[in-house]
Parts: structure tokens; sequence; C-alpha cells
């Protein structure tokens, strides 16, 4: 190897170790921020405590109630935003001419452009209100409205994966099943829909990555209830909005354990990602090894 | 009994502006198998997707003439193509098993035609792998996944799926193109065991495999029907110059 490949080489390596480094680094530093909570206040209290009180004199600093609001708003977009994203993919894919395609792709694309307050304050606005007005709900601020602005949030990745994904099923699997007699509802849904199945579940994957991990939207119209979300009109509160409310003025433990939260929140993503990663190769039977 | 199943007569066809075929006339026997061959681009899958309607599929395409099948025009305006796609089976060049088990994909016309009775269906997947001389390499695992098997065995995985819906026509587009040399003297075997119960339609561009499996060939060239007459004779005298060019190699 001359100097000039290896100087290039090097050059490549550390550009493409740099995200590799970005996540220790990030994991580490927020899990050392946070381990005073899980050594002195103690992990089961603080993962399966109910109460969070960080001024009380007898602090408590539980986050079960922020897990199962953070669980409540993602599967309520997830549950919204996944058909209407699949559902929109396959129109864009499979019906659509590609003049229509190319526009309404263009403006799924602006919606991913849109800063996440502005989500917010459309949901402050609109949404908030009709909850409160037609679904009876006291406050208006609830799952239902943080579900439904991260279902509108995730809806470009989504849509955009799950395309790419159907548009990749060969043209063979088209023809194999039309030439048996099969109409084209038939083949979408027996055969393309599966066979794309894979990178459908990448892109709900991704979308609830971003559902989980948004902050300001959900926080703006969530309402900000340390409860647990006993219906979908109530109000909740999630980790990552409560670690934008409360980071300001924290100090100490109360600090260290908004750390701590973050680093439940990344355990959080990992072990979705393994898991679904792992359940899809199981069922896809190896297809696709 | 040498009757007459599929009769074309002047049949045009286009792709947009471009014209594929010209003026095809032809009379297809029932359960014999007729080769069609000629050089690349000459329309012969063309013409093989006209006799299922698979040209359909393609935007603007246009057929003229006429082109029945069992005495009934099939591009008649009320003709039902579920029901005549499950009348012609059609095998393609490259094996194409869907990414499901070997047991969903035989399984997968029947239950397009509305099937659902697990004996039948249980039924027809084993008659069917029989047929297609599969059955005894994929019995123990009729629920793995159909892209595990190989290239050979896919090919003859699609010819079960087509033939579980209980064709009388089956369409092979170069069914041995992607086979090796094995896999390909297996295939023509059970073209010509087929040609028994079945009215086989074989494109090939392999001169021996014409002569070995059809009763029946045609020669296409450019979009036109060049000849068409019993195998034997096309192979030892055919009436027309490039026939003859073609299949001593004087050119395509
Ligand atoms: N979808 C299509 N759109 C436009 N033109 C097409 C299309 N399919 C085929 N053609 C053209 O029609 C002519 C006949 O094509 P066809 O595929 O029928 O030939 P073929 O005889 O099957 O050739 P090969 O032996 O290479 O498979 C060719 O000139 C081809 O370019
Ligand atoms: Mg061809």
């Amino acid at each position: 190897m001359d100097i000039k490949e290896r100087y290039i080489r090097g050059v490549l390596l550390v550009c493409a170790s740099l995200s590799v480094i970005a996540v220790a680094a990030i994991t580490y530093t927020i899990i050392a921020a946070g381990w005073p909570v899980f050594t002195e206040y103690g992990v089961f209290r603080f993962l399966f405590g109910a109460k969070w009180l960080p001024d009380a004199d007898n602090i408590q600093l539980g986050i079960l109630t922020m897990i199962a609001g953070t669980g409540a708003v993602t599967v309520c977009a997830l549950v919204i935003g996944g058909p209407i994203g699949i559902l929109s993919a396959v129109y864009l894919a499979e019906l659509a001419s590609k003049r229509t395609s190319t526009v309404i792709q263009a403006f799924i694309d602006l919606l991913a452009g849109i800063p996440s307050v502005i989500y917010g304050f459309w949901g402050l606005v609109v949404l908030v209100p009709a909850i409160r007005n037609y679904l009876g709900s006291t406050k208006g601020y609830s799952v239902l409205a943080g579900g439904v602005v991260l279902a509108i949030m995730i809806l470009p990745t989504v849509v955009r994966i799950s395309a790419d994904a159907l548009r990749a099923v060969p043209k063979e699997y088209r023809d194999g099943s039309y030439a048996l007699g099969a109409d084209r509802w038939y083949t979408i849904f027996k055969v393309i829909l599966p066979a794309a199945a894979p990178g459908i579940i990448t892109a709900l994957i991704l979308g609830f990555g971003r559902a989980i991990g948004e902050t300001m939207a959900v926080l703006m119209v969530t309402g900000n209830a340390k409860q647990f979300p006993t219906s979908l009109l109530e109000p909740i509160t999630t980790i990552t909005g409560n670690i934008a409310l409360e980071i300001g003025y924290s100090w100490g433990l109360h600090r260290q354990a908004l750390f701590a939260c973050g680093a439940v929140l990344m355990i959080i993503i990992l072990l979705v990602n393994f898991l679904i990663n792992r359940i899809i190769r199981r069922a896809a039977g190896g297809i696709y090894e | 009994m040498n009757d007459i199943q599929i009769r074309i007569r002047d049949l045009n066809f286009y792709y947009g502006e471009f014209q594929a075929l010209y003026g095809i006339n032809a009379d297809i026997e029932r359960k014999a198998v007729t080769a069609l061959i000629g050089p690349s681009g000459c329309g012969k899958s063309t013409f093989l997707r006209c006799i299922n309607r698979m040209n359909d599929t393609i935007d603007n395409t246009l057929v003229e003439g006429l082109l029945e099948v069992n005495d009934e025009n099939i591009y008649s305006a009320g003709l039902d193509v579920t029901e005549l796609r499950k009348k012609i089976g059609m095998v393609f060049q490259r094996p194409n098993p869907f990414p499901m088990s070997i047991y969903d994909n035989v399984a997968y016309g029947p239950r397009v035609h509305g099937i659902k009775n697990k004996a039948k269906l249980d039924e027809l997947v084993q008659k069917s792998l029989e047929q297609a001389h599969l059955w005894v390499e994929v019995k123990d695992r009729l629920y793995k996944n159909a892209l595990g098997l190989s290239g050979g065995q896919q090919q003859r995985l699609v010819i079960a799926r087509s033939l579980a819906v209980e064709p009388e026509i089956l369409l092979m587009d170069e069914p041995t193109s992607a086979l090796d040399p094995i896999a390909t003297a297996k295939l023509e075997d059970l073209v010509q065991k087929l040609a028994k119960e079945y009215t086989v339609i074989i494109v090939t561009h392999n001169m021996q495999q014409a002569a070995r499996v059809s009763t029946k060939t045609a020669f296409f060239l450019n979009g036109y029907l060049i000849e068409m007459d019993e195998t034997s004779k096309i192979f030892t005298a055919p009436k027309d110059q490039r026939t003859e060019d073609y299949i001593t190699g004087r050119f395509g």
C-alpha cells in the first residue's frame, strides 16, 4: 500500500467511524450522568415508581407514568399513522400515475420538513379544541391529540420507505399472479404486500423511532399530567416532554434522574429495534437470508 | 384427434405506435406441443401473451384480428379474463415462485378461484406437484419457503402452480433458459408428458429442444409468422428460404 492509498483509507475510515463513536459517546455520557440514580436511588424504584415529586422533602423519582404516557402516544401514532402510511404507499407505488405519484410524494416530503413546534401549534389550535368539543374530553389535551400529531409526523417516513419497498417487488411476481387469474387487488394484498413486508416493517420501526423521540409537538398537546393513561381522552406526560420541561431548573438528584430518563429512552429504542428485527426474521421464515 | 383448440386469424399487435405482430394466422392443436422459434425480438413472447391476454397488463397496447380459444373469441367484450387465465396457464422465462411456502405457491391459483376447503387444496397441491415431478423432492418441506429451491425445482414448482388451477393450455416462454442441462432435460421430459393432457405452446431458442419436444413448429421473423408445419418438416424440408436459413444457423 502506498502512502496515498493509506492516507485516503485512513480518512474514509475516520468518517465511517464517526457515527459509531457518536453513538458510543452519547450513550456513555447519558448513562454516566444518570448513574447515581440507578445506584443511589435504585433502578426498581426509578422505573416502577408511580410518583414523580422531585421537589418534595421525601424526593420521589418514579417514571412509570411517563413510560406509560410515551408508550400510549407512540402506539396511538402507529395505530393511526401506520395503516394510513402503508395504504398511501400502496396507492403511490401501485395505482397512481407517475405524475400524480410525484406530486403527492412531493407534498409528503414537505410534511417532513415542517418543524415540530408548528405541528404542536396546529394541534393546539385545531386538535385540542376539537377533541374537547366533539369527543367530550374535559381538557382536550390528551393521548389522542399527541397520537394524531405524531401520526402525521411519521407519515413521510412510513410512506416513502414503504413505497420504495413496494416498488422493489419484482415484476415477475405480479405477472405470475395475473397469469393465474388474480386481479389487481388480490395481487396487491396477497403477493406484493407480503413480499414487501420486511421493508414495510423497517418503515414502521423508523416511524416508531421518530414518534417515541419526538418532544415538542407532543408536549404542547398532551397536557403534562403525570398520570397513567386510562383513556385516549386523558392528558399524560411523555419521557421526552418531561426532560424538556424540567431540565432548565433541575439540580442534583433531580437532574441526574432526567439524564437517566434519557438513558431509559435509548434503551427502549434499542430493545424494540432488536426485538422487532428478530420477530421479522422468524416470521419471514428466512426468505431474505 | 387433431382438432383445433386455438384459432388465430389476421392478428395484429401494437405497443403504442410500434407494430410487433403482423397478420398472424395459425391453428393450434389440442393436446400437442407447438414450438415457437425465431430470432430475438421477432414477437414470440408478444404472441404468447396475446393468448392469455397478459398483454392487457401493459399500458397502451392494441390487438386487432381474431383469436379464438375453444371457438370463443377471447377479445370479445364480455369475456372474463380471470376465467380465461384459469384455462390457460403460463410459465415464464425466469422461474418466479412467490416468496411464500411451497404449499402456498401451489395453492395460490385455486385460492384465487375461490377454493378454500383444506382437503381439496391439499389434494390439488399434491396432484399438481406430482404432475410436475416435484412431489418426491418437496413433500417433506411443503411449508418451507419456495425461494429456497434450486432453479430447476423452482421452474417445476411454477409449472405445478399453473397446473393447480386445472388449465387446458400451458404457455411456456423459454422455460429452460435459466436452467442447467440436467434440469433442462427433466423439464423437456415433463413437457412431453404434459402434452398427453394439455395443449402446450413453448417458446424456445434451442432448435434441438424444439425438435425434441414439439409436434408442430412455427417460425417467426420480424413480427410475421413465416411458416408453421409439422416439426419434422420444418427441420428437414422447410418451404421458406428464411426458415431454412434460420434453422441452419445462417442468421439470427
Ligand atoms: N412492453 C413493450 N413495450 C414496447 N415494445 C415492446 C414491449 N415488449 C416487447 N416489445 C417489442 O416488441 C418486439 C417483440 O418483442 P418480443 O418480446 O415479443 O420478442 P421475442 O421474440 O419474445 O424476443 P426474445 O426471443 O428476445 O424473447 C420487440 O421489438 C420488442 O422490442
Ligand atoms: Mg421473449
